[in-house]
C-alpha cells in the first residue's frame, strides 16, 4: 500500500490504485455552524483510522461517507459512485452505526439473518452462519438481543455488516463496550479483512485503538483535515516542535560534548544514565548521530525517539 | 414491497403493547351497539339504520376509533425506528426507498383494518339486530378500509417528516377533521373522515335521512385516491433525502 503524508488539509491518497473512498472538497454545515470544512482525500483498501476530539466533525464525516448526509458542499464517491441517495451502493458497503440500538425482540441469529436476507443473499443461512463465527457469538447466537451487554450488541452489529463481504466497511466508534479479548479478536478480523483487499475506515476517540489498528491517520480537529498519513511520518513532518531522544551509549557525557557541537542538535540534557537530546530536524540527526559517535570513539547503546505516540501527535495537532 | 421488511414489521408492530390496546378500544363499538340494541325503542330514539350509519359507524368508528388506530399503527411502522436509531439497518440496503415505505404502509394499514374493521361489521349487525337490506354493514367495512389506506398514508408520511408525528398527527384528526372542517365547507375537501363517509355514502341506498356525506362520491373517492397516492410518493421522495445526523 502506498501512502502519502501530510499535515494540513491537501488532498491525501492513501491505499492502492482504484481509490474506495474519494472525498473532494467535502463541507457540511448546519445553519451557521460548519462541522466539516474543505476535507479532501481519497482511500485505498487498507486500514484507516479516523480520529479527533469529541465535536471536531468525524461522526459527520463518516454520516457523508455513509450516504447519510448530503454535503453542503463538495462530493463524497464511494466504490466509485456518489454515496449520497444512492441505495445501490449499499451491496458493497457495509455500516456499523455507533448507536447501540438493535431490534431487541430478534435473536442475535435472527438480525445477522435479516441483513443477509435484505441482501438478497443467495444463501442467507450460510452466509450468517459464517459472520456470527468471525465475531464469536455462537454461543448467544439464539438469545434475543434486547438482553445483549454493549459488547455483544457491537459484535452483532458488525457480524449484520460484514455477512454480505462488503468491499467497504465504515464503523462508528466499533470497540466501544468490548472487553479487551473481544477488541483483540475484532482488530484481528479487521487486518484480516484488509488483507484481502477491503477497504476498513473506522472512527475512534481511543488512541490506543487507532495506534494498534490504523496503517493510516486521518486527524479531524475543528472540522478540518488536519493531517493525515502513518502517524510517525506525520510526526516527522511537525518541523517546528523540536523531537526528543533518549539516548545510551558507553559514555554519555563525550557523546553530549560531540553532538551539542553538531548543527542538528539543538540542546542535551544529561540524565544519570542516559541523555535526553533535542533536534529541530529529525533525519539529519538520524544521519548525524551515528556518525559523531564514531568520530567521538562512543558506542551507541539505544536510540528512542520518545514523543512518537499516537498521542504526542495528536495533542500537538489538536493544540496548533 | 419487501417481504423481509413486512415480516419484521409485522413482528413489530405484533409484539408492542400498544396493538392490544387498540383491539381493546375497537371493542368499544360493538359493546355501545349491544347497549342500543338491548335498550333502543324510546321516541327519541334514532331507527337502527340511522344509529349504525350515522351515528355508530359515522360518527364513533370513522371518526374517532378509525383515525387513533391508524395514527397509532401508522406513526409507529416507520417513526418509531427512526426514533430508536434501528431504520439505519433498513437504510443502508440496497432496497429501493419506495419499497421500504410501501411494505411499511402495507403492515399499518392491514393492521389498521384488522382491528377496526371487524369491529365495525360487528357493531353494525348487532345494531341492526342482523336486518341490513341496505348493506350499510359491507358499504362501510369498504369504505374503512379505503380509510385505513388513506390514513395510514399520511401518517407514515408525517412520520418521515417530523418527529413529532403522533402530536401532528393528533392535531390533525381533532383539530382539523374534529373542528375546522366543520366551520365552512371548503375545509372538507382536507379531511379524510369526509372521504371516508363519501365512499360508504356511495356503495349503499340508504336514504338520506338516515346517512348522507358532505361529499359526493366521485369528488370522495378522487380526493381518497389522490391522498394515498401524494402522501406515498412524498413519503418516498422524503426518505431519499433522509439523513441521519448526529443528533439520530
Amino acid at each position: 500500500m502506498t501512502t502519502e503524508t501530510r499535515l494540513g488539509s491537501e488532498v491525501m491518497e492513501a491505499g492502492g490504485a482504484s481509490p474506495a473512498l474519494e472525498v473532494d472538497h467535502v463541507s457540511r454545515w448546519y445553519g451557521n455552524v460548519v462541522a466539516v470544512n474543505d476535507v479532501s482525500f481519497s482511500l485505498g483498501p487498507g486500514i484507516h483510522g479516523l480520529l479527533g476530539p469529541n465535536g471536531a466533525g468525524k461522526s459527520t464525516l463518516l454520516h457523508m461517507l455513509s450516504g447519510f448526509l448530503e454535503p453542503s458542499n463538495g462530493e463524497v464517491r464511494v466504490l466509485g459512485e456518489p454515496a449520497w441517495q444512492n441505495p445501490a451502493s449499499y451491496a458493497r458497503i457495509g455500516l456499523v452505526p455507533e448507536r447501540e440500538a438493535v431490534y431487541s425482540f430478534l435473536s442475535g441469529w435472527e438480525f445477522v439473518l435479516l441483513s443477509a436476507q435484505l441482501h438478497k443473499l443467495p444463501d442467507a443461512e450460510a452466509a450468517t452462519r459464517r459472520a456470527i463465527a468471525l465475531v464469536d457469538m455462537e454461543a448467544a447466537q439464539h438469545r434475543a438481543t434486547g438482553g445483549y451487554s454493549k459488547g455483544m450488541k457491537q459484535r452483532v452489529k458488525v457480524a449484520a455488516a460484514i455477512v454480505h463481504e462488503p468491499q467497504l466497511l465504515l464503523l462508528d466508534e466499533p470497540f466501544n463496550g468490548a472487553d479487551p479479548r473481544q477488541r483483540l479478536q475484532m482488530m484481528a478480523m479487521l487486518r484480516r479483512m484488509a488483507a484481502e483487499g477491503k477497504t476498513i475506515v473506522f472512527s475512534s476517540h481511543i488512541l490506543e485503538e487507532v495506534e494498534r489498528l490504523a496503517d493510516n491517520v486521518l486527524v479531524i480537529v475543528a472540522g478540518r483535515l488536519a493531517a493525515s498519513g502513518d502517524f510517525r511520518a506525520i510526526r516527522r513532518l511537525m518541523t517546528d516542535r523540536p523531537h526528543t531522544f533518549i539516548v545510551r551509549s558507553s559514555n554519555n557525557r563525550q557523546l553530549a560534548a560531540a553532538l551539542l557541537a553538531d548543527e542538528s542538535t539543538s540542546g542535551v540534557i544529561i540524565d544519570p544514565d542516559s541523555l535526553t537530546v533535542r533536534t529541530n530536524d529529525f533525519g539529519a540527526f538520524t544521519l548525524a548521530i551515528p556518525r559523531v559517535a564514531r568520530d567521538a570513539g562512543v558506542t551507541l547503546h539505544e536510540l528512542l525517539p520518545t514523543d512518537e505516540s499516537l498521542e504526542s501527535v495528536f495533542s500537538y495537532l489538536v493544540r496548533r | 414491497m419487501n417481504a423481509t421488511i413486512v415480516a419484521l414489521t409485522l413482528r413489530q408492530v405484533l409484539g408492542q403493547r400498544r396493538s392490544v390496546l387498540m383491539l381493546a378500544g375497537a371493542a368499544l363499538p360493538i359493546l355501545i351497539a349491544i347497549l342500543f340494541a338491548i335498550n333502543n325503542g324510546g321516541p327519541d330514539d334514532p331507527t337502527p339504520e340511522r344509529f349504525s350509519a350515522t351515528i355508530l359507524l359515522g360518527r364513533l368508528v370513522t371518526n374517532a376509533v378509525l383515525p387513533i388506530v391508524a395514527l397509532v399503527f401508522g406513526t409507529a411502522v416507520l417513526g418509531a425506528e427512526i426514533e430508536e436509531g434501528t431504520a439505519v439497518y433498513l437504510l443502508s440496503k440496497p432496497i429501493s426507498r419506495a419499497r421500504i415505505i410501501l411494505s411499511k404502509l402495507v403492515v399499518a394499514w392491514v393492521a389498521t383494518a384488522v382491528v377496526v374493521v371487524p369491529s365495525a361489521a360487528v357493531a353494525s349487525v348487532v345494531a341492526l339486530e342482523g336486518s341490513d337490506a341496505d348493506g350499510i354493514s359491507v358499504a362501510f367495512a369498504l369504505a374503512l378500509i379505503a380509510g385505513s389506506l388513506a390514513y395510514c398514508a399520511l401518517f407514515v408520511l408525517l412520520s418521515v417528516v417530523t418527529s413529532r408525528a403522533l402530536i401532528v398527527g393528533l392535531l390533525y384528526v381533532f383539530i382539523w377533521e374534529g373542528v375546522v372542517t366543520n366551520l365552512f365547507s371548503g375545509t372538507r375537501l382536507l379531511s379524510i373522515r369526509e372521504f371516508t363517509l363519501a365512499v360508504a355514502d356511495a356503495l349503499t341506498p340508504v336514504r338520506a335521512s338516515a346517512f348522507d356525506a358532505n361529499l359526493g362520491p366521485v369528488q370522495g373517492m378522487l380526493l381518497m385516491a389522490a391522498i394515498i397516492i401524494g402522501a406515498t410518493a412524498f413519503a418516498t421522495r422524503r426518505l431519499e433525502r433522509f439523513e441521519i445526523g448526529e443528533s439520530t
